[in-house]
């Protein structure tokens, strides 16, 4: 497995978790189609494949590729910080200058700061966790004080340019009690990019504090794209989260979530639509360890092409966690011959006075639906684009921001042809 | 409730020793502890197996020398040491049996212990037994009205005697000896069974039934079913087992496989009520057993069953949905307290055309129990129009016990329509109360919420079996609300 890692350089900073994670590296099992968490996505094209580390080379906007716009919602007002390949933007990023907000990109936080960083484990379970502990360039750090809340959302935007790069984003997000913010990562790369975008996400949300987390993917060419988030919320903490896939070749999404405190609120949902030989797989977990939580999840999808998806989401209801309330549900359209889906929807009760409920389906469009839309006089297509529009808006709609929403509207619409 | 008073209640339902705990001395003719290719060959000797059939053994025991056993299972239980079972128990007085008077007379009593005397069954319900006291078919009844009818319905051993070439047709043609760990053990070893052939276009006049005891101390039991209804036929066939009280572990690695030729339609019932160890989580039987069905063109195939008994159960009753528009359907209530533990459902495998299924699966857990429901619903390329159903709940009977739900849903043909639901919830204290308000004892009221809650999987079982499952839901839940 060394040949893998060959060319890849680790930075001088956070050293002490590198040498952890590279020790791990060589003893944890690389993810085959063998081990029950990795059955319906395989990775063995990514490990024989020769990636290296961006090694540098022209800086702002005259290395950035000109078909990507660095901001990519110029409709939202907000904050940006972008990465190319792993490395800071600074000339392309906009950071927020408020008081009580520190926001900067991780590899310059000082010795003070460093102390608040926490660590999910991923790196010790998971040899993709410890690729990106081991190997992280960079990354997006944001610590919001006590009762403050940000006037503008944060774009993290990090883009893959190239060809058989590799890249480790690490991201790290700390809401004291009562704080408020919203966060936009948005990762894309640029046409016949390749190779790998193995990124982390850690979020802890304080007492009373709330978090909104939109991760949209639109990736050209191809790029084994693994995203982990891992998000820890304390008592009556609020966490809201979306997931949209617009494009990418090959997408791991996983979210997992620890309610670690009574009476959290969390919101999660997803929209994926692959197109052709895309892969995408969502992998959810809402650990409800504490009581009087409610959870709701809600994943949809439709399978175009040869492609194949995957949604397995998982929800824990540990002993303690009496009066949970979770929900979950996931809805499939298999819309081609040739386009699959495995869905795995699980739940683990160990708590009595729960009610937790979940729902998977995979079907078609509702042909009275359609034959509906046909009699007021809308040809099939026209038809059929109008009901996948319905299908993703249920998603869509719960998006806080307006023009968030419309942005990730266009791009879905642009490239499935909607009206 | 009072705190007290639930724990009162609780007290008295794990105060509850296991009922049917009693054991029969019947001389048997055991061969010593251990597993290797010896032990095989005595086996196949001891019954007077052809070549091909000891043939077909030792390659099961190669293919399971390099096999693990499973771990995937959401179960936990000391590991078996395979090697310090005997392979091979048969009571000695083995003779060809015309009347129940030549039947021993211990043997009788346990079935009337039981409340399975087989005079009582032959006269009142028309059921054919197949009694197997522990590995080796004693009993018969009813052969000589089947024959007529051209339905074969005897031990395995038999059949291997008397249709060799239906068993070496249909043996391990849906359960191959690769198939599993316990599978794999299960075609090296197994000792008898039941075998039933339906002929063409024949219903079955009464429901065949086999009663099933493990009785010897130390002796793993490995049945064996082969069930073939040919085309248009129709048969309903219960399973039901109860076993006596045992403080060390016992393993029943069990396979059934049906054929469900054209048109054919097979219904098999189970109730299972093997010995689910003490209070304390001590003894009980390890239940690991391999179902599966074939169905061809239009043929259709039921599971029911009723899972009580077992410390540690681990039973996937499949269908293989081969044919065009064949159905499959499984039904289950599972029921698990103290430190019993479940991993049960379904596969359904749609291969053919419009090819439907339906699964219901209840799961009840109390005590320090953990209860899960693991299911694959596959849709292969070419099952164009294939359907659906998957309901799977769990209701919470303490604060202590589990209840999972791991479905597995395999979608690649885009006619295909699935939906699969689950819900977990505590047993309804408004429920409770309104029985309570209506004069209706609270121990009585949660009997009638958990009837309630079975009743569509109850309802799919044959009358005899229906009885008897309420009776054992009643026993295994009494007052174990938390």
């Amino acid at each position: 497995m060394s040949k893998f890692t060959n060319n890849f350089l680790a930075p001088s900073h956070g050293v002490e978790l590198r040498n952890e994670a590279l020790t791990l590296l060589s003893s944890l099992p690389v993810p085959t189609r063998r081990n029950e968490r990795w059955k319906y996505s395989s990775v063995s094209k990514l490990i024989n494949a020769s990636l290296e580390t961006y090694k540098g080379g022209e800086v702002g906007i005259e290395g950035w590729p000109k078909e990507i716009n660095p901001n990519p919602v110029p409709q939202l007002e907000a904050y940006r910080i972008v990465f190319r390949n792993g490395v800071y933007e600074p000339t392309l990023s906009e950071l927020p200058t408020f008081k009580g907000v520190v926001c900067m990109p991780l590899s310059s936080i000082s010795e003070e700061q460093s102390k608040t960083l926490f660590s999910n484990k991923y790196h010790k379970t998971e040899w993709v966790g410890a690729l990106n502990a081991a190997y992280y360039q960079d990354g997006f750090y944001l610590h919001v004080s006590k009762n403050i809340k940000l006037d503008r959302p944060i774009i993290v935007h990090h883009l893959t340019d190239g060809e058989n790069v590799a890249n480790f984003p690490r991201h790290f997000v700390r809401i004291d009690e009562g704080g408020e913010a919203e966060v936009v990562v948005w990762t894309t790369a640029s046409q016949d990019s390749s190779g790998m975008c193995n990124s982390l996400f850690e979020a802890s949300i304080a007492p009373n504090a709330q978090l909104f987390l939109e991760k949209i993917t639109n990736e050209e060419g191809e790029i084994y794209s693994f995203a982990h988030d891992f998000i820890i919320q304390e008592a009556d903490s609020r966490f809201k989260a979306h997931n949209f896939t617009i494009k990418g070749s090959w997408v791991r999404n996983e979210l997992s979530i620890v309610s670690a405190g009574k009476g959290t609120d969390t919101i999660f949902n997803g929209a994926y639509l692959p197109c052709g030989n895309e892969h995408v797989d969502n992998h959810t977990t809402m650990d409800h360890t504490y009581p009087d939580g409610t959870s709701s999840e809600l994943y949809r999808g439709i399978m175009y092409g040869k492609s194949t998806g995957v949604f397995n989401g998982k929800v824990f209801v540990r002993p303690d966690a009496q009066r949970t309330n979770a929900f979950q549900q996931n809805t499939n359209i298999v819309a081609d011959r040739g386009a699959s889906i495995n869905a795995k929807p699980e739940l683990e009760i160990y708590a009595d006075d729960v009610k937790c409920a979940h729902g998977c389906t995979v079907g078609q469009f509702d042909l009275e639906a359609l034959f509906y839309l046909k009699s007021r006089g809308l040809d099939e297509n026209a038809a059929r684009t109008l009901l996948v529009e319905a299908f993703i808006a249920d998603v869509l709609s719960s998006v806080p921001n307006e023009a968030l929403r419309n942005e990730i509207k266009r791009l879905y619409s642009e490239r499935h042809h909607w009206s | 409730m009072s705190q007290t008073e639930e724990e009162k209640l609780i007290g008295e339902v794990t105060a509850k020793s296991y009922e049917f705990g009693f054991t029969t001395d019947i001389d048997s003719d055991t061969i010593p502890p251990g597993l290797n290719e010896g032990v095989i060959r005595t086996i196949s000797a001891k019954k007077n197996e052809p070549e091909w059939l000891l043939k077909w053994r030792l390659e099961a025991f190669r293919l399971w020398s390099e096999m693990e056993e499973p771990e995937w299972a959401h179960v936990n239980y000391p590991k078996l040491d395979l090697q310090s079972i005997s392979y091979y128990s048969a009571p000695k007085q083995k003779k060809e049996i015309a009347s129940l008077d030549e039947v021993d007379p211990e043997l009788l009593k346990t079935m009337e212990k039981l409340g399975i005397s087989i005079e009582e069954q032959k006269r009142l319900s028309g059921v054919a037994v197949d009694f197997v006291m522990d590995s080796v078919s004693v009993a018969t009844s009813f052969k000589e009205k089947l024959g007529e009818l051209g339905v074969i319905f005897c031990s395995l051993g038999e059949a291997i005697q008397e249709h060799p070439e239906l068993v070496r047709k249909y043996m391990g043609t849906v359960v191959p000896q690769r198939d599993n760990y316990y599978a794999a053990l299960n075609s090296a070893v197994f000792t008898d069974g039941s075998f039933c052939y339906i002929p063409k276009g024949v219903r079955c006049p009464m429901e065949l039934s086999t009663y099933f005891r493990i009785n010897q101390a130390g002796t793993g039991q490995f049945e064996r079913t082969l069930l073939i209804a040919d085309e248009g036929s129709y048969v309903s066939y219960l399973e039901g087992c109860t076993a006596p009280q045992r403080d060390e572990n016992q393993l029943h690695a069990a396979v059934v496989e049906i054929v469900s030729m054209d048109e054919a339609e097979v219904k098999y019932s189970t109730v299972q009520n093997w010995y689910p160890g003490d209070a304390n989580g001590l003894g009980g039987v390890f239940n690991f057993v391999t179902k599966r069905g074939l169905c061809h063109r239009a043929a259709k195939i039921s599971w029911t069953q009723v899972e009580t008994g077992s410390a540690v159960t681990w039973k996937y009753p499949s269908c293989i949905l081969k044919g065009d528009d064949s159905i499959g359907e499984f039904f289950s209530v599972a029921v698990t307290n103290n430190m019993q533990q479940a991993d049960t459902g379904t596969k359904m495998i749609h291969i053919g055309k419009r090819t439907r299924s339906t699964i219901i699966s209840k799961g009840i857990s109390s005590g320090h129990s953990q209860n899960s429901y693991r299911g694959l619903v596959q849709i292969h390329p070419g099952a164009e129009n294939a359907r659906n159903f998957s309901v799977c709940d769990s209701l919470l009977m303490t604060d202590t016990c589990g209840a999972h739900t791991f479905p597995y849903i395999e979608v690649k043909n885009p006619t295909a329509q699935i939906e699969h639901e689950a819900t977990t919830s505590k047993i309804g204290e408004d429920q409770i109360f309104y029985c309570q308000q209506r004069g209706i004892e609270e121990e009585e009221a949660i009997g009638l919420i958990v009837k309630g809650y079975a009743k569509d999987v109850l309802n799919k079982l044959p009358m005899e079996f229906a009885v008897e499952a309420q009776k054992l839901l009643t026993i295994s839940l009494e007052g174990s609300v938390g």
